[in-house]
This record gives C-alpha cells, sequence and structure tokens, in this order.
C-alpha cells in the first residue's frame, strides 16, 4: 500500500469522523421547555406576540429590548435580547433566537427575522404604487 | 372573458428580446454538436470544416445573447413597466449609475451575466486554445445550454404549465394575476418597485460581475479537464489549462473577497466574513481549485497527480452549480441573508448539477486506467509528497464546510421521505466554523512553509537533509520569536489561536526567506511564494481583527439588574449618544454633532477624539459619518450605511443601530404627539411665569421669525413667542421660539422644544386669532380716495400720502417682470396717535394682486384694490379685526421624550489591513504565475 493510500484513508475517516461529531453541534429548533432543561446555547423559533408589550427604551439601556413570543408548543413567554431593537422588528413573523433560559425569561444574544415572503411584499407593493 | 386591449404596451423589444433568447440556445446547441463533429473528426478534413461551423454559430450565439443584453437594458432605461424584470428593478428616481446593479440584481439578470462572460472567455478561446478548441468549446457549450435553459421561459408542448426557465423578456400581466389588469390602461398606472436600498452602493457595480467572471471562469478548467479526457491525451491538456486555472483562482478569489469588502465596508454586518451559506459555498470551489492547481503544477513537474487534478478540476465547476443551486433554488431559506427569492428553477438546477458531475466522474473513471502516472511512489522528503498533503488538507476542509453548509438540504431530502422531520440546524454557526477550519489553517501554515524547501522528485535526501534541517529550524525559531513579540499586540485567549498565529507567521517567514535569500525574486517561485506570503499575512489579519475585534461603543457605568450572569461580551455593543452630548467610551470621547438630510438619506456626523489615558489631553481627532437611508415616504428605515475611519493599524467602525423610533415611524410620532400632555398658560409679553419645573420668560412677539422646519411664503402671517426656560432644579436657562402661521385660510403650526429640558411649546390657534383675524371672517369697507384726501372709518383718519413704486416688504417678494406699487396711507386715531400703512398693489403676468397691511398697534388691515387712471384715485379696503387686550395663549408640555439621540455601534477592528494585504498578495501571486505560465504553455 501507497504512503498516500494510507494518507487518503486517515483523511477520510477523520473527515467522517469529525462530520459524525457535528451532531452535537446541531439541533431541532428548540422550545421553552427544552431549554429551560438546557445548560448551553439553543436556537429558539417562535411566532411574535403583537399584542403584547415590546420595550426597548434606549434611554435606560440601547442594548435591552424585550418582548414576548409563543414556542412551536404554544408557550408564550418573555424574551429579552441583549442588542439594539432591529429594524423591521414589527413587521416580522417569526424569530428565531440564539441564547439560553434565565429563570423565566429567555435571554438571546442574536436574532433572525423571518418576514413575509418576498413575494407577498412585491404584490403589496404593486398594490401601493398602484393606488398611489 | 373577452380580450383586452391594451394601450401604452410596447410589445416589440419583447418579441425581438424572445427571438434571440431563442436563437441563442438554438444556435448553442448546433455548435456544441458541430463542435463535438470537430472532435470526432479531429484527424480528418471533414473535422475542420465541422469546427468552422462551431465557430461560427458560437459567434451568432454570443451575438444573439449580447443582443438580448441591449434589449434589456434598453426596456430598463426606457422604464417600460410592462415588463415585470424592469417593474420589478428599476424605478423612476433609480440614479443612472445604479442601471446595472439593477440589471443583475434578479435572476435572470445574473444568469444573463454569467453567459455573458462565458462567451467572452469562448471567445478568447477560439482565437487562443489551438488543437484543444472543438473539445474544450463543446464542452462550454454543454454549459451554456444549461444556464441558457433557465432564461428561456418556453413551455413545454405537452403536460400543463411545465416551463423551462423564466424569460426576462415576461410582461408583468402574464407573471401575476391582479386586478389591475383588466384596465386597458394599465401601463400609465403601474410604477417600478426599485433596486434595493441595500444594493443602492458602488459595491453592487462591482461584486457581481466580477464574481460571475469568477464562476464562468473555473467553466475552463473543466472544460480542458473533459477535452483531456475525451481526448485521452492526459499529459498535453495539464500545460494550457494551469494559466486559466490561476486566472480564475485569482478573479473567484478576488470576486469572494470583494463579497467580504462590501460586507465589511458598507453593509452594517460588522466584519466581513460570516460563515454565511453562500459565502461557504462561494468558497469551497475556490479551495478545490487551489488544490486542482497544486495537483495541476505537481503533475506538470513530476508526473504525478494527473488523476487528482482532473478530479478537482471536475469537482470545482459541479461545487460552482452547487452553490447556484444553494443560492437561487430556495432551499437555505432562513438560513442565509444572500438568497435570491425561488422561481421555480430547482429541479433545472439540481439537473444542472447532476448532468456534468456524472459525465465528469464517469468519463474519469472509464480512463482511469489509462491515465499515466509514475510507477515509482513519490519520495516521503518530496516536494509533490507534501503539495498533495496540501490538496488533501483543503479537501478535507471543503468536505467539513459543505457538509455543514449542506444541512438544509438534508432536511430537504429527509423530508421528502418523513414530512414530519423537524430539520436541524447549527446551533451556533461561527464558533462551529471557526473551531475546525483553524487546524486547516495550521496545517496548510506550515505546510506551505517547509514543502518550499523541499525538492521535487527527491531521491537523495541524505544528501540535503542537514541544510534543509538547518533551514526549516532558524525560520521557525525565527517565526516563534516573531509570535511571541506579537502575542503582545493580538490578545490571544487559547493555545490554538497560538499555534494558528506560529503556523502563520512560519508561512510568511519561510516563503519571504526563500523568495529574497534562496530565489532572489525570480521566476517561477515569485508567484507562488507571493501568494504563501499572503496567505501568512492573511492567518495574521484573521486572528488580529477576529480575536482583537472591540466594540468600543460600550458604557461600563451602566447598571445591568435584570442580567447578571452574563459575560461582558454579551452586551455593551451599542451607546446612546445625545445630540451635542459628548461620551467618554473606552479611550474616546465620542459626540454626536448634527445630522442633514439629503434626499431620503440621513447623514450623521459623529465625531471621535482619542484621549490619552493619563493626561486626558485630545491625541488624535476625526470625524465619521455614517447614514441611514429612508424609504420614499420617510416612514421607515431601508438600510443602515457605517463608516469606518482607516488607520494602517487598526480601523474603527461605526454605524446607527436605532434612531428613536419617532424619527423612523410616522404613525407613531403623530400618536407620540397626540399623547403629550400640553398645559395652557395665558401669558403677558415681557412678564414672568411658572410651570411645575421651570420658570419661563416670554419675549415679545416676533412677526419675521426663523424656524427649522418654517419656509416663508408670500402672503403668510407668522407669528413665534421667544420663551427662556429656566430650570428650577439646575438654574440653567434655555430658549426656544415656538411659531404659528396663517396662510390663506390654513393654519400650520411649529411647535419647538428643549431637548435636555424635556419640555415642548406650541402656540394655540387663538393666539394668531387674537392677533390677526382670519380674512374670510374680516368685513372690510371699500373706499375711493384721491391724493392727499382723507377717508373716515370706525373713527380713523386715513390720508393717502402717496404711491411707491418697487416697493420693498416683508411679505412681497418681487419677480421679474412684476409692476409692483404701494400705496402710503396715513392712520390716524381720536387721539391723535399717528401709524403708517403700506398695502401693496402687484401686476404679475395677466393677473393682479394685493398684499394687504397689518397695523398692529390699531388692528387695522387695509388692502390696495386697485388704481383708476382716469380719476387718479385708488380703491381701497380697510377692515378692524376685533381683539381683546387679554394675554397671550401658550401650551406647554412636561417630561416630554427626548428625540434628539442615536443608539451607536462603535467596533475596533485592529490588523484588518494585514488581512487585506494578505488576501491581495495572494491573488498578485497567482496572476504572476498566469502571465509566467502562458510563456511557458
Amino acid at each position: 500500500m501507497k504512503k498516500l493510500h494510507i494518507v487518503g484513508i486517515l483523511v477520510i475517516a477523520a473527515a467522517i469522523g469529525l462530520l459524525m461529531s457535528l451532531s452535537g453541534e446541531v439541533a431541532t429548533y428548540s422550545n421553552f421547555e427544552d431549554a429551560s432543561q438546557k445548560s448551553g446555547v439553543v436556537k429558539l423559533a417562535g411566532l411574535l406576540l403583537k399584542d403584547k408589550p415590546m420595550v426597548y427604551d434606549p434611554a435606560v439601556d440601547p442594548n435591552y429590548f424585550s418582548f414576548y413570543i409563543q414556542d412551536a408548543k404554544g408557550v408564550s413567554k418573555k424574551v429579552v435580547l441583549l442588542m439594539s431593537k432591529p429594524q423591521e422588528f414589527e413587521n416580522s413573523e417569526t424569530v428565531v433566537l440564539t441564547g439560553s433560559m434565565k429563570g423565566e425569561e429567555f435571554v438571546a444574544t442574536d436574532v433572525l427575522l423571518k418576514c413575509p415572503s418576498k413575494y407577498k411584499d412585491e404584490e403589496i407593493a404593486l398594490r401601493n404604487t398602484i393606488e398611489s | 372573458m373577452s380580450e383586452i386591449q391594451y394601450v401604452g404596451e410596447h410589445l416589440w423589444p419583447g418579441l425581438l428580446g424572445q427571438a434571440f433568447n431563442i436563437l441563442s440556445f438554438v444556435t448553442c446547441l448546433f455548435a456544441a454538436w458541430a463542435f463535438y463533429q470537430g472532435f470526432k473528426n479531429r484527424d480528418n478534413e471533414k473535422g475542420q470544416s465541422w469546427e468552422k461551423l462551431g465557430v461560427g454559430s458560437f459567434w451568432i450565439h454570443g451575438l444573439s445573447i449580447f443582443s438580448l443584453v441591449g434589449i434589456m437594458f434598453f426596456i430598463m432605461i426606457q422604464q417600460y413597466y410592462e415588463y415585470q424584470y424592469v417593474q420589478a428593478h428599476v424605478s423612476e428616481d433609480l440614479p443612472m449609475k445604479y442601471i446595472f446593479s439593477a440589471f443583475w440584481e434578479g435572476q435572470e439578470g445574473s444568469f444573463l451575466l454569467w453567459m455573458f462572460w462565458h462567451i467572452v472567455l469562448g471567445i478568447i478561446l477560439i482565437f487562443k486554445a489551438g488543437k484543444w478548441r472543438a473539445p474544450v468549446l463543446f464542452s462550454l457549450c454543454l454549459i451554456q445550454l444549461f444556464i441558457g435553459s433557465m432564461i428561456l421561459g418556453v413551455y413545454l408542448p405537452f403536460g400543463e404549465d411545465i416551463r423551462i426557465g423564466s424569460s426576462p423578456m415576461m410582461l408583468l400581466r402574464d407573471i401575476m394575476a391582479a386586478p389591475i389588469f383588466a384596465q386597458a390602461n394599465y401601463v400609465e398606472l403601474i410604477k417600478g418597485t426599485g433596486l434595493n436600498p441595500l444594493l443602492q452602493n458602488y459595491w453592487m457595480t462591482i461584486h457581481p460581475p466580477t464574481l460571475f467572471l469568477g464562476f464562468a471562469s473555473t467553466s475552463i478548467p473543466f472544460c480542458f479537464a473533459m477535452a483531456g479526457l475525451m481526448t485521452k491525451e492526459h499529459k498535453a491538456w495539464l500545460k494550457p489549462v494551469l494559466p486559466w486555472a490561476l486566472f480564475s483562482g485569482a478573479i473567484l478569489g478576488t470576486g469572494i473577497l470583494m463579497g467580504g469588502a462590501w460586507a465589511y465596508e458598507a453593509l452594517s454586518f460588522g466584519g466581513y466574513w460570516a460563515w454565511d451559506p453562500v459565502e461557504n459555498m462561494s468558497l469551497v470551489p475556490w479551495l478545490i481549485l487551489i488544490a486542482g492547481l497544486h495537483c495541476n503544477a505537481i503533475a506538470n513537474s513530476t508526473g504525478y497527480s494527473t488523476k487528482s487534478t482532473y478530479l478537482f478540476y471536475i469537482l470545482t465547476f459541479c461545487l460552482i452549480v452547487y452553490s447556484t443551486f444553494l443560492t437561487r433554488s430556495g432551499v437555505l431559506g432562513e438560513t442565509s441573508v444572500h438568497a435570491f427569492t425561488e422561481m421555480g428553477l430547482e429541479y433545472q438546477l439540481i439537473a444542472f448539477i447532476f448532468f456534468f458531475l456524472i459525465w465528469g466522474i464517469w468519463l474519469l473513471a472509464a480512463n482511469w486506467k489509462s491515465i499515466p502516472a509514475p510507477k515509482k511512489e513519490e519520495s516521503l522528503a518530496s516536494k509533490e509528497f507534501w503539495m498533495f498533503i496540501g490538496a488533501l488538507v483543503l479537501l478535507f476542509s471543503s468536505v467539513l464546510i459543505t457538509g455543514s453548509t449542506s444541512l438544509p438540504v438534508f432536511n430537504k431530502i429527509r423530508q421528502l421521505f418523513d414530512p414530519l422531520y423537524e430539520g436541524l440546524v447549527i446551533a451556533d454557526p461561527v464558533p462551529h466554523y471557526n473551531k475546525y477550519q483553524l487546524w486547516i489553517g495550521v496545517f496548510i501554515g506550515l505546510l506551505t512553509g517547509f514543502s518550499q524547501y523541499l525538492r521535487w522528485r527527491e531521491i537523495n535526501f541524505k544528501n540535503v537533509k542537514r541544510k534543509f534541517t538547518i533551514q526549516i529550524l532558524g525560520i521557525a525559531a525565527v517565526s516563534a520569536v516573531v509570535t511571541f513579540l506579537l502575542t503582545y499586540w493580538i490578545e490571544a485567549r487559547a493555545w490554538q489561536y497560538i499555534l494558528l498565529m506560529f503556523a502563520g507567521m512560519f508561512a510568511l517567514v519561510a516563503n519571504l526567506d526563500y523568495l529574497i535569500r534562496v530565489m532572489r525574486m525570480k521566476l517561477p517561485s515569485l508567484g507562488p511564494a507571493f501568494s504563501h506570503v499572503g496567505f501568512g499575512f492573511l492567518i495574521l489579519g484573521v486572528l488580529a481583527s477576529g480575536l482583537n475585534k472591540r466594540f468600543i461603543s460600550s458604557n461600563p457605568l451602566m447598571q445591568r439588574d435584570s442580567i447578571e450572569d452574563f459575560n461582558d461580551e454579551d452586551y455593551g455593543k451599542n451607546i446612546l449618544l445625545f445630540k451635542g452630548m459628548p461620551m467618554f467610551m473606552n479611550g474616546y470621547e465620542v459626540t454626536y454633532e448634527k445630522d442633514t438630510i439629503e434626499g431620503f438619506t440621513r447623514k450623521f456626523k459623529i465625531n471621535y477624539k482619542k484621549l490619552d489615558e493619563k493626561t486626558g489631553d485630545v491625541k488624535e481627532e476625526f470625524t465619521l459619518s455614517p447614514n441611514v437611508l429612508y424609504t420614499k415616504n420617510f416612514d421607515k428605515i431601508a438600510a443602515s450605511n457605517p463608516a469606518t475611519h482607516h488607520y494602517l493599524k487598526e480601523d474603527i467602525f461605526t454605524h446607527i443601530s436605532n434612531l428613536p423610533r419617532a424619527d423612523t415611524d410616522r404613525e407613531y410620532a403623530q400618536a407620540q404627539e397626540d399623547s403629550l400632555d400640553y398645559k395652557k398658560y395665558e401669558v403677558l409679553a415681557g412678564t414672568q411665569f411658572e410651570t411645575p419645573e421651570y420658570n419661563v420668560l416670554v419675549g415679545e412677539v416676533n412677526r419675521n421669525p426663523i424656524h427649522h422646519d418654517y419656509e416663508s411664503e408670500p402672503g403668510d402671517l407668522a407669528l413665534a413667542l421667544p420663551l427662556i426656560f429656566e430650570s428650577k432644579k439646575t438654574g440653567e436657562k434655555k430658549e426656544m421660539e415656538p411659531l404659528i402661521v396663517l396662510r390663506k385660510d390654513f393654519l400650520l403650526t411649529f411647535p419647538d422644544e428643549i431637548n435636555d429640558f424635556n419640555v415642548k411649546a406650541k402656540l394655540p390657534q387663538q393666539i394668531i386669532e387674537r392677533y390677526y383675524s382670519k380674512e374670510n371672517e374680516l368685513d372690510y369697507s371699500t373706499f375711493d380716495v384721491l391724493k392727499e384726501n382723507s377717508i373716515n372709518y370706525n373713527g380713523y383718519k386715513i390720508t393717502f400720502k402717496t404711491i411707491e413704486s418697487n416697493p420693498t416688504d416683508l411679505n412681497y417678494k418681487s419677480e421679474e417682470g412684476d409692476l409692483a406699487i404701494a400705496a402710503i396711507l396715513e392712520l390716524e386715531d381720536k387721539a391723535g396717535t399717528i401709524s403708517e400703512a403700506k398695502p401693496i398693489f402687484f401686476i404679475r403676468g395677466n393677473n393682479s394682486y394685493s398684499i394687504k397691511d397689518f397695523d398692529e398697534k390699531f388692528k387695522l388691515h387695509t388692502r390696495f384694490e386697485r388704481v383708476d387712471p382716469k380719476t387718479n384715485s385708488i380703491k381701497i379696503s380697510v377692515a378692524q379685526s376685533i381683539t381683546d387686550e387679554s394675554a397671550l395663549p401658550i401650551e406647554i408640555a412636561e417630561n416630554v421624550l427626548r428625540t434628539d439621540y442615536i443608539v451607536l455601534q462603535a467596533i475596533l477592528f485592529p490588523g484588518i489591513n494585514l488581512f487585506w494585504l494578505g488576501s491581495i498578495m495572494i491573488m498578485i501571486g497567482m496572476l504572476i504565475s498566469m502571465f509566467h505560465r502562458r510563456r511557458m504553455a
């Protein structure tokens, strides 16, 4: 057997090994119940509750934004986002948060907003341009 | 439903464009066939004629695509909104300089850009490829066919609604059903959506064409590889392909880098690389291409690694197609910021990948045995052995990145079988990728360093072993010392980072030494060594800017009660700045000085003063101007554009992360204004009164006021009341001047505020009623009066003194051609007090106007109605407003929320210039090699 074959096999083995170990770093979107049991950082997806209070007062703290979401199991809880309030936040429907539970609150350090699909937007835009 | 005869549509460009579209597809198909015949008959004369036919139809194909592109630009410049592509990407207010950006913003345009570059490269190959012309262009035509099918937009004759591709010549009314299309003149009614404001900058003009040239250029090594396999000339193709592969490496690399620079310079991502799926999947083909390049060099020098060269070049192209699939099929969904919207091209894209992957792998497998390789195994101490190991490491890196990035694809596949499957995501992508790629960096750094000192086909390592060991140990020692010194600047928090720093430094020192001392700056090693030095710099730059990236916009004094056990890094990324109030943060004194609005852009001026830690003196000072771009109605922010101050050593990056909601949301601002608790006060001019928190001194009424929101118009009656507020707590005094304007019959109020005091004041309607009566409520009496004669009105004696020509007055702005006169009237009351009035009469064009005079003392309104030239008398109207002499009403609200602040993010990126320097050196090194190899080929 050639040396390079041995190296090749090693490389492939290492690649498979590492990709397998990926399972430790991936997860399905979490919910509040899961998150409170886990100690580490999770990704939590939920529906933004627009009728509950959203608090962002930069005069008090520009890195504190709180709002309420409902997770996949229907549980609603308060979320504290340690960032400034993202643009267009009110327009998003689902939010994906990165963070962990601290007591009864979910404390997030990152957020991804899912807005209604672009096509819908385009339709609305079209309608607006027509009406205006 | 009967057919509607639409008016105002321009159908001919669409028909012509679609004709070119189809012509280009057909001629491409024919060119592929002709080149294939040319390749088959390459040994006889028939082959040459076929090849000529192929070249001819490739030219027609190219010209058709160019024409289609031309027509698209035409309809975009003409703003024919009946075309969907125009409607979606152009708008009336889109500056001409962004017309290119608008062209490749959408899927169809970017496919066309890709095809455009293939044609340019194809034409170069027609002239330069020599005997490789037919087989290489055959593959290129096949690729071009697949891309062309994406924009074909034809319906298959069987089945319903199976459409191949999406044509850029599609009409809006063919794509969506909307009630508007029931109107025959709908074209007049629609407007363009325009280019996404986020994309309105010069990066969007240069990044896509460079990246797509990079994409297109990866096709050429692929086509050469396929040509090598088809002709079974496994050695001969290796030399001509190398310059092309180097070109591709340099351009694709530059394209990717520009994306990073864009993200860093113009978007508020706060970095140049985020391990976003789209970034990853453009990096992976580049890595594989680099692996291929190295194998190609090995094969050229030693004859080893020919098979790997084939494999890597085939994979590079297939991965480019795969990355296209990921971005354009919508499969990435929520995991990427880059993804295009889906267009129903998934199946075509999947066919595209699999066709070339299966064809390439199958041809390679079929030829596997016949591909030559030296009988003897590589020596363990040879350059080729370790270079190949390097290529394997790059492959390994690519496999890891692709595996993680493809998670959404695996999820989709599992969901096909198990619809309830939830799908997995990487919890924290950035550390995930960094963790593994760190080791790749270490290996590559070390390999690029020491393999330079090894020789090709080493058979007698013993003779050079001593020299080699001394050199490598020397370099390692120097690198270790410099790394150690560097840790004083780059704070590395873990031994892995120090190891990576050492590896980068080793690559840098070894290659610099090799370049200068060993090779004395000579070709052929100049290019590679240059690139490898660049790699060393890149690693150091990544470490410096990544590990020591520091948020300077944090306020250490901020109390945070609710969340105590979070570490410092997670918060304190943003800071609140009030206008004109300096804020001290991490060695800088930062002041939000002012903001200005130009068009839809609001520019902020932020002043930075770097202070000496001990003395507090200002060491350096600079001003940054980040801005935000509003949407057309000024009711939302479309984009926040950062500004960066560049030092050689570090960058200071600044962007506006939030604004008061009242500035971004008009409805909210109105609601906010409505909810203020205004209290009414009756005051006398020149006196003082009290509110709960302030003593307020009232000034004299100002009839010629200036207010930042007020633009005066002729005929306005304006009234402002200066107020001086004195805080009862601090004794501090501040002024303001609320304003009210009567314009014809409308009242305009301009409240004023003192942000520091949280007070706002406005003048109510009554104040103006007390001051001036509304014109239509006045009861005018009209008189004819001769010069030097008097009339009596309400006990006032009014004397017409004289006529003044070309009068000047606050309320009258003369224009050229005006014929204006004023009547000078003397007013006298019973007590004998005298005042003067000066009503104006003027003719502008064919109309006559009068501007009244209002005498404050007597509350008399006088109008100059006309002149009677026969009798030399004038007609005047006089009225008196009924006012009481009581106090003036004003309204004051306290505890008003401040709106003169911004939320700012400021990040310090040390050593980021090392990253740019390193990357640019890599690309330049490849270009140097390209020119060198081109001469050799």
